[in-house]
């Protein structure tokens, strides 16, 4: 393992006394040609930094170093790699986790520093190339790996990840070959997809504002918020639309997307503000998972659990100021619709689902119960115009989820065996219409869909 | 517990003037719809006898309709937010199978026109109502010194008899029977601990009653 993290940086040089002539100046050949690689790009790293007194000063290399593996470390974190490359039961980064796609199933691979099946052979002018143009010494990523959004982030700070990533525990985990239809098996042509979609970014869905007296063009939080946002947090991956060839579509940045069963909601300043999201209740939200508009479920949860919860409270701010915008649009309180407008007779049917069935949990009324279950009065996802989430939470549930802290909330079981197509409508109908500010126009036919 | 208390005089005589007035004011600038309570007629069958129609409030939870309205005490109110399994019954479906229900978090108003077994249910009875004969799992609970408190034994009993009807129409083979018993039971909660006991009464019902368990094929 200390053999593999020294081809990273000769910045961890003085550890190689430890070890046999041998070993060291095959990792000095290796350390040059990371260095090389590295050199040519950016003279402001870190670790190009201290190069020069690389034999004079071994103190401040280890520090250095330190720091390097430190920052490297929070990077890991802020940019969700476990998420695709860890597996629940497996060793970390060692790959596994299934990314289902409409094109196919793809296997998050094995980024450890094993020199077989990991990326132990790679330098670090090969990890930045895999993280900006989706090019590996192996060939052609697929575009399932975010390079689109990871191509945002700086030299230096691949650099601190592959350093981190480097002095890892290899481990020598065979990766999983994606599971694609045809023409999607074709490797090479995500070359052709690359040529006709690989971007340099994404349009912004927020405005920022030069601080008073200046002319900057935005605010260091809100340009903080976009690198945050848009190349660590790839956020925009599974938030913004798709186009027929698996492209983000350049029109609705952030305007929320629909890969998964659980679609990825609309986190534009408007979308966010409809649904009564303040830069407060985000950061909260980022921070522990629970906000006074939910909790995080379904892709949303390993998020938290892996990645936002790490973040210092600087950066959660400068996200959701990148996210809502310079200023913030006002969150928008909850309408409240007049029976009236809807069917009675149908929200009273969806009222007594909710008594049967929720209410034990959720509330009488809707205020929800703490570690327990969410409150459904303004919760986010009752808020949302389109009610497929909300069916969605309804048919299969949401597992019992541990959050950041001490809290935690229960299983909640699915009613899809329970509830006919019917009864499912007329509660989701009802849900909107009480505590969501929507109309109350859900179909049986729409519940059936989704079954 | 949870069944609201409208109709006491004496209570809303004793809420200081101030708190009635300002309920009377919100009551009167924000009415969202349909969170008033009311009452719904109730009607189910409890343990094969007909019960109803009741009037009970609407979020009235089945527990308390078990408690307050038909005084069957057996089943226990533990969390009260359906962790511990204490509260469950036995849903009969129309199938024919049967499962298990909590019902500290399950509306009275679910159960209209179901069928359910109680804590109650499970003994042969003589006319007089005096209980003759123990249920096979009941029995074995009882030999194998299953349970101290008893707190949560209706819940046990009520799971280990839907995992033996289970086995009736599906047996499984030998060697899956601890982990069936497992997962079938992994829910319930004891605070005393006697889970070893509980599993080794369930196995033993599962292994000597005949039909629950395929033999080697």
């Amino acid at each position: 393992m200390t053999i593999l993290s020294l081809t990273s940086q000769s910045a961890q040089t003085s550890r190689i006394r430890l070890n046999l002539p041998k070993l060291r100046s095959l990792v000095l050949v290796l350390s040059v040609g990371a260095l090389a690689a590295c050199g040519q790009h950016h003279d402001d790293t870190p670790a190009a930094q201290t190069t020069a007194s690389a034999t004079s000063m071994p103190a401040d290399l280890e520090s250095a170093a330190a720091e390097q593996l430190a920052r490297g470390r929070y990077l890991v974190k802020a940019a969700d790699c476990a998420a695709c490359h860890t597996s629940a039961d497996g060793a970390p980064f060692a790959g596994g986790p299934k990314l289902s796609s409409p094109f196919g199933t793809f296997y998050g691979t094995n980024i450890t520093p094993d020199r077989d099946h990991g990326i132990g052979n790679w330098s670090a002018g090969d990890f930045y190339k895999a993280l900006h143009d989706g090019m590996t010494p192996d060939g052609p990523l697929y575009p399932a790996m975010p390079y689109t959004s990871y191509r945002q982030i700086s030299h230096a700070d691949s650099d601190a990840m592959y350093a981190w990533l480097m002095a890892q525990k290899p481990a020598a985990v065979p990766n999983h070959q994606p599971e694609l239809s045809f023409p999607f098996n074709m490797r090479f042509a995500v070359r052709f997809w690359n040529m006709l979609f690989l971007k340099d970014g994404l349009p912004d869905a927020s405005k920022g504002q030069s601080p008073e007296g200046t002319s900057s063009g935005a605010s260091a939080d809100w340009n903080r918020g976009r690198y945050l946002v848009s190349a660590l947090g790839h956020c925009a991956e599974c938030h913004t639309p798709r186009g027929k060839f698996g492209e983000l579509d350049n029109a609705l940045p952030l305007g929320g997307g629909a890969l998964g069963r659980v679609a990825a909601p609309d986190i534009t300043p408007q979308g966010l503000a409809a649904r009564g999201w303040t830069a407060t209740d985000l950061q909260t939200f980022f921070a522990t998972g629970i906000a006074p508009q939910g909790s995080a479920f379904s892709e949303m949860y390993p998020v938290v659990h892996l990645s936002s919860q790490y973040l210092s409270h600087d950066d959660l701010r400068a996200m959701s100021t990148y996210l809502l915008g310079d200023p913030p649009p006002a969150a928008q309180p909850l309408q409240s619709r007049s029976s009236a407008s809807a069917d009675t007779a149908q929200l009273a049917a969806g009222r007594n689902v909710y008594l049967a069935v929720c209410a034990g949990c959720h509330g009488r009324d809707g205020e929800g119960k703490p570690h327990v279950a969410v409150p459904m009065h303004g919760n986010s996802t009752v808020r949302q115009s389109d009610p497929h989430n909300l069916i969605v939470a309804m048919l299969d549930g949401i597992d019992a989820q541990d959050f950041p802290g001490l809290e935690r909330m229960q299983e909640m079981p699915g009613f899809a065996g329970q509830l006919s197509d019917a009864e499912l409508a007329q509660l989701a109908s009802y849900l909107r219409a009480t505590w969501g500010g929507q109309p109350g126009d859900v179909t049986a036919e729409a519940v059936k869909a989704l079954r | 517990m949870t069944a609201p208390n409208q109709n006491s005089g004496s209570a809303a005589s004793t809420v200081p003037a101030s708190a009635a007035a300002s309920t009377a004011t919100s009551a009167s600038v924000v009415e969202l719809p349909l969170t008033q309570f009311r009452a719904q007629p109730v009607s189910l069958k409890v343990n094969g006898q007909e019960v109803g129609p009741l009037q009970v409030p609407s979020g009235l939870m089945m527990i308390d309709l078990l408690h307050e309205y038909l005084h069957l005490t057996g089943s226990r109110l533990g969390c009260g937010q359906g962790v511990c399994h204490a509260c469950v019954v036995i849903l009969d479906k129309p199938d024919g199978t049967s499962e298990e229900i909590r019902t500290c978090i399950t509306g009275a108003n679910f159960f209209d026109g179901k069928s359910i077994r109680t804590i109650e249910g499970h003994a042969q009875r003589d006319e007089q109502g005096e209980v003759v004969a123990l249920s096979p799992i009941q029995q074995k609970f009882l030999e194998h010194f299953s349970f101290q408190c008893g707190y949560c034994t209706p819940g046990f009993v009520n799971a280990a008899t839907v995992l033996i009807e289970r086995l009736k129409l599906h047996p499984v083979a030998r060697d899956q029977v601890e982990q069936t018993i497992t997962e079938a039971l992994n829910d319930h909660i004891c605070r005393c601990t006697g889970y070893v006991r509980y599993y080794e009464a369930v196995k033993e019902v599962v292994l000597t009653m005949p039909g629950l368990v395929k033999d080697a094929a």
